[in-house]
């Protein structure tokens, strides 16, 4: 049987109101001339992507909610098991903007209590047609203690910041979390060594 | 094919051939002979102009847990299979998974790229 060949893995989610570029902020290439083939048509449900971390091999699945919001309601099995969620508005939408508390709420209720949650004020390569300032946008972060970002699926910018920085405050959590069953657990197997693998 | 394959595994990196995306790390993945049909990568039309839909295919790499993959994108199910995509420029399919068999995730040999990379 082939070992593990990573350290952690987390599931994360991106959530917000259809329309805001989730999609495009997933699949980077979703504008793309060439992407008229079997795979743009049918569409794709998540990823898989690595990353490393403090030296630490973590394996990202990525799930955007396949329309699912148009329904306004996200299902708690969409919410089961994940570890971080992107809220996705976009800039030039005012009203993307308003629902973020309303996802917020949704969150709260559905998903795991400690799931780490990241602000993404997405579009922002359209400033000639923002209408929801930056300011605004980490103000909202700020009451709720949540990290934000001005996010351009389509440029490019800050995506696999947005990315790598919610997989380290994952990360930092469960290395903590980790360091705690370590020392609860050192009287019981004091010989068991907790390491990840090395490749 | 012999110079891909050590002890039944793949001695080399298995990238995309369009963006390099890397998506098996060397020996991860068994080659394993099997008749799987998957849908062209472009739309390819006959000189009479007839449009073909896709090809069998027997030559693949197989892996048993998914997040074996470094990097992949997974669609959505229809009837029952997973196409799998390169997860950063999308083109596809590449590979092949039936939801029915968790332990079973295809990729095409002829559609990926193989490479010796120092890393």
């Amino acid at each position: 049987m082939a070992k593990k060949s990573y350290d952690y893995l987390f599931k994360l989610l991106l959530i917000g109101d259809s329309g805001v570029g989730k999609t495009c902020i997933l699949f980077r290439f979703s504008d793309d001339a060439f992407n008229t083939t079997f795979i743009s048509t049918i569409g794709i449900d998540f990823k898989i992507k690595t990353i490393e971390l403090q030296g630490k091999k973590i394996k990202l699945q990525i799930w955007d909610t396949a329309g699912q919001e148009r329904f306004h309601t996200i299902t708690t099995s969409y919410y089961r098991g994940a570890m971080g969620i992107m809220l996705v508005y976009d800039i030039t939408q005012e009203k993307t903007f308003d629902n973020i508390s309303k996802w917020l709420r949704n969150i709260e209720e559905h998903a795991n209590e400690d799931v780490e949650k990241m602000i993404l004020g997405n579009k922002c390569d359209m400033d000639d047609r923002r209408v929801v300032s930056k300011e605004r946008g980490e103000q909202i972060a700020k009451e709720h203690g949540i990290r934000f970002l001005e996010t351009s699926a389509k440029t490019n910018v800050n995506i696999e910041q947005a990315f790598y920085n919610l997989a380290e405050d994952i990360l930092k959590k469960q290395l903590s979390k980790d360091n705690e069953e370590t020392s609860q657990n050192i009287h019981v197997n004091n010989t068991q060594e907790k390491k990840g693998g090395c490749c | 094919m012999d110079d891909l394959i050590e002890d039944g595994k793949n001695n080399k990196w298995v990238m995309c051939k369009f963006c390099e995306s890397k998506i098996l790390r060397p020996s991860t993945a068994s080659y394993e002979e099997r008749e799987l049909f998957l849908p062209f990568m472009q739309k390819k039309k006959d000189l009479a102009g007839t449009e073909h839909k896709g090809e069998t295919l027997k030559r693949h790499w197989l892996v048993a847990d998914m997040f074996a993959f470094e990097n992949v994108g997974f669609s959505m199910t229809v009837d029952s299979i997973k196409y799998l995509a390169c997860a950063d420029c999308e083109r596809g399919p590449i590979g092949w998974h039936d939801i029915n068999d968790k332990t079973k995730f295809y990729i095409a040999v002829e559609r990926v790229e193989h490479r010796q990379i120092t890393q």
